[in-house]
């Protein structure tokens, strides 16, 4: 690790307990929001640090937080979105394991900026074995008084409760959660209403990202400018980059947004195994569409990747390696997306679908470039007709896989 | 809705106003265009999730949902341009290519939306080479009700009822993405008394009525609106026979009564009372003239009229306020009702004029009232106080003329019957068989509501005037005819017949 930010990422084992966490620091940035800042000047801090959304969205935190009305009458919630599900993506698991109070300080900084007394953490379903540890830390933390009725003191008060999920993909998009949360089908809401004004149980609603909220610590401790100055003035910070696939050092670097991707794979993982080359990559988990060799050199920030024609996402980074078979990729994608429609709406719940039969068909028994042909219509008549996000999601990295490695997968299916 | 604003749009280049509030989808169907769609319903919450409905709107990148996005002053909304349609083409392929194509077996054809917009945006070739998903084609789901997953397009119409109107969820989606369904959960069934209403929201043919499965096609249905008179609400219904070919006697002429729209009154909704009421117009009616309960062919309606004039003029006039009762129904229409009070009342100077009515129920809360019956504020409005003949006051009757044989609802056989039976002159004007049959002279068929035209004045005092829907049974005509005809052979002038 370089620029490594020591809060965030402890490396020795008992280091996720609270008790460790105070010795680095932990909660000075709580109790100065709590005790001496106003909460508008909160938002106003994270909103100068630009930190975008580290789920996915690249959405900024502190435009997200200033859409909650003002003058509300129903009570507030913020949500943490820890259903860390996008394939190629294991970021906030290690906040989760390593550093959960620096989510919580996050999560009472950020309610005390917005006015909220209730949080909820949606914990992916398959990370119910980080669920125990959280709530000990959340345990610790209302036994030293950060969290429960009157925090650090002050009148200001804040309850965390651990959601679990059930396993969905799609309870990773954030109208989705909401269902989830709120008990029914976990499927997305029409926008408008966006969650900030009607979100959980139809009250205004913040949702972040793990990474997202453990990194406002430092934000309010050091100041937006000190957070702006270790990343892009469009996009600040450090970012939890998971690297994996035919890496020698497969792992999670936090390094500054706009690091180029060829220097993650290359310096900091350590670059493809001896004799192997890199085939593509996967800049921003699976739905973020895939990259040749040559296009390595793109600046890791959501507006660099944007340009690309990719997307910076989750920024889980899998690198493929030479020698496999892209019929086998573009077969795997496909039946992620299929087995995770949520099914709600027609483009989405039948598309994904058609796409993988097609995929599959071809690829067990042949095909032509009509096949690949349709497969792209297919995938445009997903993408931006869907309910959510995951139409995108699912119908740009297939149209990416079919148009860059069209020529050998006509040759993979021509029998 | 005066006090609400109006907004100005243009949608294809027209200039069109909306109410303040009004989705885009409503606004341009007021405006004469149809933006297709399959989830969006105006009595239900936006669903958002069929994605047929997709419209252009400058300034917006994307297209965007005509059914949740709000008009907005100056919004300038394109319907029909190409990239409009091809979105359309896209999610009807989608829909398609998961669906059976069964039309020529299913009772939703000829009035099926997937049928109608593939009219609209087709013809395409198939291009899915795939098997389509197997689903159970007839499961039942409640009462009355057939599900066929096959062609079921999962705009979830049917969930969200049970959810928002009824409030009793009883459907709910099962499983993920393709392999997702429609059902009812672990042994309980759909079972409220809206639940006919899933049919009619049903986009397509995947809920059907087990009643109407197989009996006849959409096409062959005459479609007349009517106002139900099976409670005090009166609902907008649709009634849904057939005619024109010859059918034979028994042969079912009303298929079905489906919900028709109407915000003042009932929203979209009827309820399963009033939807069954098809079986008032259909069963059990009295089809011709009988004598002491059984058939009289030979009879004529002058004749069997002329005789019920001659029973009124055997009463000498001091006498007759006494001695002749009439019963009357809360059935009636206003103008029967006013034709009523003119000829017995005014005219006669009867005081025994009676009403005998179906017994009222409980209320439901959402459309059913109490009272069953669909006239009653017309009953006061044409200036009767109705109230049931008390023991004794028939016993000094010579002539009784019953509309309706709802006597025997509210007495007991054994009170009712030799009560009767002692009057020496007993008519009976009766849309259906009963146990009255028997004890009057003479029966007359007369028509139900469905077979008129006329008015009634709800329980909340909304006047709705109505036209025949479905042609009565040859010789069975409305009481306001008998009533005038009676009138007329009497030389008297029962009076205007709007009165009321």
């Amino acid at each position: 690790m370089v620029e490594n930010e020591v809060r965030l990422l402890p490396d020795d084992d008992g280091s996720w307990r609270l008790e460790a966490y105070l010795r680095q620091g932990g909660y000075q940035a709580a109790r100065k929001a709590l005790t001496a800042m106003a909460p508008e000047a909160v938002v106003a801090e994270v909103c100068g640090a630009v930190i975008r959304g580290r789920g996915g969205a690249g959405f900024p935190a502190g435009r997200k937080w200033g859409f909650i009305p003002k003058d509300a009458t129903r009570p507030k919630y913020l949500c943490v979105n820890a259903d860390e599900g996008e394939p190629g993506t294991f970021k906030d698991r290690l906040i989760l394991l390593r550093s959960p109070h620096a989510l919580l300080e996050g999560m009472l900084i950020a309610a005390f900026g917005v006015g909220i007394r209730t949080a909820f953490i949606y914990l992916r379903g398959e990370y119910a074995g980080l669920a125990a540890r959280l709530e000990e830390a959340i345990a610790e933390a209302r036994a030293a008084g950060y969290l429960g009725p009157r925090v650090l003191g002050t009148e200001f008060g804040l309850d965390v409760v651990v959601h679990p999920g059930a396993g969905a993909y799609i309870c990773g998009e954030e109208t989705a959660l909401l269902e989830s949360v709120e008990g029914r089908r976990g499927q997305p809401r029409v926008k408008p209403p966006f969650p900030a004004t009607v979100g959980l149980f139809r009250s205004p609603t913040v949702i972040n990202n793990v990474e997202t909220l453990a990194a406002v610590p430092g934000i309010i401790a050091h100041g937006a400018s000190w957070f702006l100055g270790r990343g892009l003035p469009t996009d600040g910070g450090t970012r939890l980059f998971g690297v994996s696939g035919a890496v020698r050092r497969p792992g999670v670097y936090e390094l500054a947004v706009g690091t180029p991707l060829r220097t993650i794979i290359e310096v900091h993982a350590g670059g493809p195994p001896v004799g192997r080359s890199i085939k593509a990559v996967v800049p921003g988990g699976l739905s973020a569409p895939i990259l040749l060799p040559e296009e390595l050199d793109v600046a890791m920030d959501v507006d660099s990747l944007a340009k690309a024609g990719s997307m910076l996402g989750s920024a889980g980074i899998v690198v493929i390696p030479d020698g496999t078979p892209m019929l086998d990729v573009l077969q795997v994608t496909a039946r992620f997306y299929a087995h995770e429609s949520c099914g709600k709406c027609t483009p989405c719940r039948i598309g994904t679908s058609w796409i993988f039969k097609t995929v599959d068909r071809i690829r067990s028994a042949g095909g032509g470039p009509e096949d690949l042909d349709l497969i792209l219509r297919l995938a445009d008549g997903i993408r931006g007709r869907t309910l959510c996000p995951f139409g995108e999601g699912a119908a740009l990295p297939i149209r990416a896989l079919v148009t860059k490695f069209r020529d050998e997968l006509e040759q993979a299916v021509a029998r | 809705m005066s006090g609400m604003k109006r907004i100005g749009l243009t949608i294809d280049g027209s200039k069109v106003e909306a109410f303040e509030g009004t989705n885009v989808l409503r606004a341009a169907e007021q405006a004469g265009i149809a933006i297709p769609h399959f989830c969006y319903h105006p009595g239900l919450e936006v669903e958002g999730s069929c994605r047929m409905c997709l419209v252009e709107i400058e300034g917006l990148p994307k297209l965007e949902l005509s059914c949740s996005t709000v008009v907005r002053e100056g919004m300038v909304v394109r319907t029909a341009t190409e990239r409009v349609r091809q979105a359309r083409r896209d999610v009807l392929e989608f829909l398609l290519a998961e669906h059976p194509l069964d039309c020529p077996i299913c009772d939703k054809a000829g009035e099926c939306r997937l049928q109608d917009y593939y009219d609209r945006y087709g013809p395409y070739a198939a291009r899915m080479l795939e098997a389509r998903e197997r689903r159970e084609k007839k499961a039942p789901i409640g009462r009355n009700l057939i599900l066929d997953r096959e062609r079921c397009v999962l705009c979830t119409r049917c969930v969200r009822f049970l959810r928002q109107v009824t409030k009793t969820g009883e459907l709910g989606v099962f499983e993920r993405g393709v392999r997702s369904e429609v059902g009812i959960f672990d042994g309980a069934p759909v079972d409220n008394a809206y639940s006919g209403n899933l049919v009619d929201i049903c986009p397509v043919g995947a809920i059907t009525a087990g009643d109407f499965r197989f009996k006849t096609r959409a096409w062959f249905l005459e479609r007349k609106p009517s106002v139900c008179p099976h409670c005090g609400r009166g609902c907008a219904i649709t009634v849904e026979s057939i005619k024109g070919y010859p059918m034979a006697n028994g042969t079912r002429r009303v298929f079905r009564i489906t919900a028709r729209e109407n915000t003042a009154v009932n929203g979209f909704w009827i309820c399963d009372l009033g939807r069954d009421g098809r079986h008032d117009i259909d069963d059990g009616r009295v089809t011709g003239l009988m004598k002491k309960g059984l058939p009289a062919p030979g009879l004529s309606w002058t004749k069997a009229l002329a005789e019920v004039a001659a029973a009124v003029r055997a009463v000498p006039g001091p006498g007759r306020a006494a001695e002749i009762a009439v019963v009357l129904n809360s059935r009636m229409t206003c103008e029967e009702l006013a034709l009523a009070k003119g000829l017995f009342v005014a005219s006669l100077g009867l005081s025994k004029v009676f009403f005998a009515d179906r017994k009222p129920g409980d209320a439901d809360g959402l459309l059913l009232t109490a009272d069953r019956v669909p006239n009653g504020r017309g009953a006061l409005a044409a200036g009767f106080a109705p109230r049931l003949p008390a023991p004794g006051e028939l016993t000094s009757v010579r002539l009784l003329l019953m509309f309706g044989s709802q006597l025997t609802e509210d007495f007991a056989g054994e009170t009712i019957v030799p009560a009767l039976a002692a009057i020496p002159s007993r008519f009976l004007f009766a849309a259906h068989s009963g146990p009255l049959d028997r004890l009057a002279d003479t029966v007359f068929p007369v028509a139900v509501p469905a077979e008129k035209s006329g008015a009634y004045i709800n329980f909340e005092g909304i006047r709705q005037a109505f036209c025949r829907a479905v042609e009565p049974p040859p010789g069975v005509v409305p009481e306001g005819d008998i009533i005038a005809f009676l009138a007329h052979s009497l030389g008297l002038n029962p009076g205007d017949p709007d009165a009321c």
